[in-house]
């Protein structure tokens, strides 16, 4: 009996022995080798961590080597949501080192949570020293943060440049989701948003990097597996000059207006300005909710780059059209003569000259140098306005220039053919009356002035206005070179040139030309002042102040149109800051001259 | 000292030689768990055979006298124990968050421990004469037995040291199912068993501990926290795939995924290196020696032998099969040691003790 009982307990021992080995195995084998590998990948997923070193951004220089956009170390907050132990804790703690909102963390994660959670998060970026600081010595306290030092894009000379280098943020939720267009970019990852950096996105990116690092449970970097080292950014070089957009700049600062400055044997743009600006560096560093809205409700549009945005009517620069293409048409002469009497009767409407008393009897030289618009009713008549359309639109008015920035506006040139379009209406008369003094249903841009002013100091040609001149790689090699493109050449008649070069000389350097204020020691200008009126009949505004002009006279090699909004009077808002580049340009010193004609004394 | 030399030739060498190979093993195995540690692994080596090295010495100290004579004084070992464990409770050196160690001479030990295989003898003491007269137990008669296993339970669980508790209680039951129970004996113990897990979970448990069971039962309810060290020794365990890592090549403990990986996890350590094959020996390793201890118990020279011969089988099965569920989430998290192999000192002399007395028991089987 006693034996019985004692080997039974012995077979229930065997049993329960046998059943927890069998248990454990199938347990080891389905954890072992039925997910084996399965393990193994999630294992290799807990140790390895793939960096992304960033590419630095090309460098963006003007037509001197001076930079005017560049890349610094800047140091930014990440999250890996896999490394977070405790979610509050974490995120409650980061917000409590950084001045950041717990909110503004959780939208962040939120706006990632389409990544693999091993993906770190940028949370915020270009954080000063002291925080800096702060976060190293908390780390240990709040799993899942790291920081990273990363190129940050640095713009030098701020707004004075922000419409043309434009300026580069973190890619958005919309541009991510063009899987085709921005398939290499990732949440966190910047991008050029407006101007150059924009246009030249592909140039400027570079190719990112990659870092695989073994990191333990805190995530803390144990050792580096591989890197692949990052391809920088290909460099611009511009046709800009550092001086001369600042002098531009400097001169439209506390108003609203556009410079832009063309090479007319090439089209390279020299100047464009357009104020009000912003700072470009506030994008770059992660703009602020506030900031954003400072500069998006603004009333001024700071972010509207009027030289090649802006539609203003050109008022009398527009007469340079007219002259030309009467001229070369054969219309008027160098010795046709309309009389001035301070009116033009036309219909049952007076159209009045600017000059109340009249300018008598006016030839094209005269009407140019003295801006007599009864000369241009008369004109404007005689083309009519199709001619002045189709002749404009050749010259690059009333179309997109193609200069290489984003958005550019086309402005517009009336035709018979749009009003139908347009309105359904046929084109009266009366209508080319104002469009011959450039007012009206005319609305042209800075950069298209420009072109027009460089088509006559080109003598009959213009070119494609061109910022970037070449993309250079960061060993030095000239991966591609923009050489000029020809807008229009036209062979004009005999002569024709020489007129109109003549009367825009006049402009600045015969007594009662209306620029004759804006005269340049040394350096022969040439120009053609205008103020357009602007707003309606029922409201009035100030008028717009242009200024195109271009020197030197005979032999040019700056051509420029210079808007001043509501700044009353071409002569003395606008032609002064073209006065301003020209002498910047040619270094001419004023204040020494100045000096040296008083000792004279 | 006077040794019988007889005794030599019946020393069990199969339950050494296993036993040797499982710590060998083991010794082997925390090298690696404990290389990424800045003290380096060298450190805990040495503490381990340093354990070892008293733990033999115990075991010749347990050998010389014979286990009737000692079980003749389990009642003052008892008390002995029981003093050292309160003594936890008022002078206890605490680490993370649970007071479980006295530092004497220097030396921390971990009284609970030690606790086991006293329980084992005192428990055999009060019951053989029972089982000799091959008398199922009734309510009555393990009324007492359960009372003396109890106060050492709620002062181990206050430390709190659930693991080593629960191992107690287990042991305790399988000595009581040993000598054999009446069938109304096992009616109310079942019964008591079906509602206990409500009572302890309403009225007993911590909330700690009661997230380690739902994250037991659901391991991505809390991936980042309770469910984290499961879900991370699964990972340990099955990327170990068929033949492991290799030795020194684990990463999930080196590091850090694993917490306590040197300790109450390292089965996890050794499955990751050593692959499928390895826990597969180290499993037969196990399972041949808690064999070798039940043929002990079969075979010894009286009842009382045999019930401490099956006390120390069963503390080594407890510890062995909880310990290697809960590292494959097949058990919730819980503290208890893998037998010869967990690094810790006092685990490893309770062990040694217990080896000591299985010896002593095997080779006065012919005694008479």
């Amino acid at each position: 009996m006693k034996e019985e009982n004692l080997s039974s307990k012995y077979k229930w021992c065997t049993l329960v022995l046998v059943i927890t080995m069998t248990v454990l195995l199938i347990r080891l084998w389905d954890l072992q080798i039925m997910r084996g590998a399965e393990m193994r990948k999630l294992s290799e997923q807990n140790r390895i961590r793939v960096k992304k070193i960033v590419a630095p951004r090309g460098i963006i220089y003007d037509r001197m080597g001076k930079v005017l956009a560049d890349t610094r170390p800047s140091f930014n907050i990440y999250l890996t949501p896999e490394d977070i132990r405790d979610f509050s804790q974490t995120v409650d703690g980061l917000a409590k080192l950084i001045a950041c909102d717990r909110e503004e963390i959780i939208e962040k994660m939120k706006a990632a949570s389409g990544m693999p959670p091993s993906f770190p998060i940028k949370i915020k970026s270009d954080i000063p020293m002291d925080e800096v600081a702060r976060v190293e010595a908390h780390r240990v306290y709040i799993p899942g943060i790291s920081i990273q030092i990363e190129p940050k894009r640095n713009y030098p000379y701020a707004a004075s440049f922000a419409h043309v280098i434009g300026y580069v943020s973190e890619v958005s939720d919309e541009e991510l989701k063009d899987k085709k267009k921005h398939k290499d970019y990732s949440p966190g990852d910047y991008i050029g948003k407006y101007g150059l950096e924009r246009s030249y996105e592909n140039d400027l990116r570079g190719v990112d990097g990659e870092k695989r690092v073994e990191v333990d449970a805190i995530g803390r970097e144990v050792r580096t597996l591989d890197v692949i080292d990052p391809i920088p950014g290909n460099s611009l070089h511009l046709n800009l000059d550092l001086e001369l957009q600042l002098s531009a700049d400097k001169a439209l600062e506390t108003r609203k207006g556009a410079a832009a400055a063309l090479n007319p044997k090439t089209g390279g743009v020299l100047v464009l300005a357009s104020r009000p600006g912003f700072d470009p560096n506030l994008f770059a560093s992660g703009i602020s909710k506030t900031d954003w809205q400072k500069i998006a409700l603004d009333k001024l549009h700071p972010l509207q780059n009027r030289a090649i945005q802006g539609g203003y009517p050109p008022g009398s620069t527009f007469k340079i059209l007219l002259a030309l293409r009467a001229l070369d048409l054969g219309i008027i002469n160098e010795r046709t003569t309309f009389s001035c009497g301070g009116g033009f009767a036309y219909g049952n409407r007076v159209f009045k000259c600017w000059k109340k008393g009249g300018h008598g009897s006016v030839s094209v030289h005269r009407a140019i140098v003295e801006s007599c618009d009864v000369f241009f009713y008369n004109v404007g008549l005689k083309l009519g306005v199709d001619r002045i359309h189709d002749f404009g639109n050749t010259l690059g008015l009333g179309r997109v220039t193609g200069i290489d920035l984003p958005n550019e506006q086309k402005g517009l040139l009336p035709s018979t053919e749009w009003k139908k379009r347009r309105y359904n209406q046929p084109w009266y008369e009366g209508e080319t009356v104002s469009v011959a003094i450039g007012q009206g249903a005319v609305w042209l841009t800075p950069i298209q002035l420009a072109m027009l002013s460089s088509f006559v100091a080109g003598d009959g040609k213009n070119y494609k206005p061109q910022i970037v001149n070449r993309i250079v790689s960061t060993e030095g090699k000239v991966i591609k070179t923009f050489e000029p493109v020809v807008n229009a050449d036209l062979k004009l008649k005999p002569g024709v040139l020489t007129i109109v070069k003549d009367g825009m000389r006049g402009v600045v350097n015969e007594p009662g030309g209306t620029a004759g204020a804006s005269k340049v020691q040394n350096v022969l200008m040439s120009g053609k002042t205008g103020t357009a009126q602007a707003g309606s009949d029922k409201v009035k505004l100030g008028d717009h102040a242009w200024f195109i002009a271009y020197a030197p006279s005979d032999d040019a090699s700056v051509a420029m149109a210079i808007l001043v909004e509501h700044g009353l009077h071409g002569s003395s808002a606008a032609a002064p800051i073209a006065k301003g580049i020209t002498e910047t340009l040619f270094k001419v010193k004023t204040v020494i001259k100045e000096a040296k004609a008083n000792e004279n004394r | 000292m006077r040794i019988d030399k007889r005794r030599y030739y019946h020393l069990d060498w199969y339950l050494i030689i296993n036993g040797l190979l499982i710590f060998g093993i083991g010794l082997l195995n925390l090298v690696s768990a404990t290389s990424s540690f800045s003290s380096g692994s060298y450190n805990f080596m040495i503490k381990q055979l340093i354990a070892f090295a008293m733990g033999l010495v115990l075991i010749v100290i347990v050998m010389y006298y014979d286990y009737r004579v000692i079980a003749n004084h389990s009642r003052w070992i008892y008390l002995g124990g029981i003093f050292l464990v309160v003594l936890v409770l008022i002078i206890g050196l605490a680490a993370g968050g649970a007071k479980r160690w006295i530092s004497i001479f220097g030396f921390s030990i971990q009284p609970s421990e030690l606790m086991k295989p006293i329980l084992v003898i005192f428990l055999a003491n009060m019951l053989y004469e029972k089982k000799r007269q091959n008398t199922p137990l009734s309510l009555k008669d393990i009324a007492k037995p359960l009372l003396w296993t109890l106060i050492p339970f709620v002062l181990i669980v206050k430390q709190p040291d659930l693991g080593t508790g629960i191992v107690i209680i287990l042991v305790c039951f399988a000595i009581l199912w040993y000598i054999g129970l009446k069938k109304s004996t096992y009616a109310v113990l079942f019964g008591v068993g079906a509602i206990s897990p409500f009572i302890a979970w309403h009225y007993l448990m911590k909330p700690y501990q009661k997230m380690r069971v739902l994250s037991f039962i659901n391991i991505d309810a809390d991936p980042a926290g309770f469910g984290y060290h499961a879900k991370q020794a699964i990972i340990a365990v099955g990327s170990g795939r068929f033949l492991g890592k290799g030795f020194m090549a684990g990463t999930q403990h080196k590091l850090q995924f694993i917490p306590e990986h040197h300790t109450d996890f390292i089965f996890t350590v050794f499955s990751e290196e050593w692959g499928f094959i390895g826990s597969v020996v180290l499993f037969a390793l196990f399972i041949s020696f808690i064999n070798r201890c039940l043929k002990i118990a079969m075979n010894a020279h009286d009842e009382l032998g045999a019930i401490i011969a099956f006390g120390i089988a069963s503390i080594i099965y407890v510890q062995f099969t909880i310990n290697v569920m809960m590292a494959i989430h097949l058990a919730p998290v819980v503290g208890i040691p893998l037998p010869f192999i967990s690094y810790g000192g006092s685990s490893l002399l309770s062990m040694l003790v217990s080896v000591g007395l299985l010896l002593n028991i095997s080779t006065r089987r012919y005694m008479f």
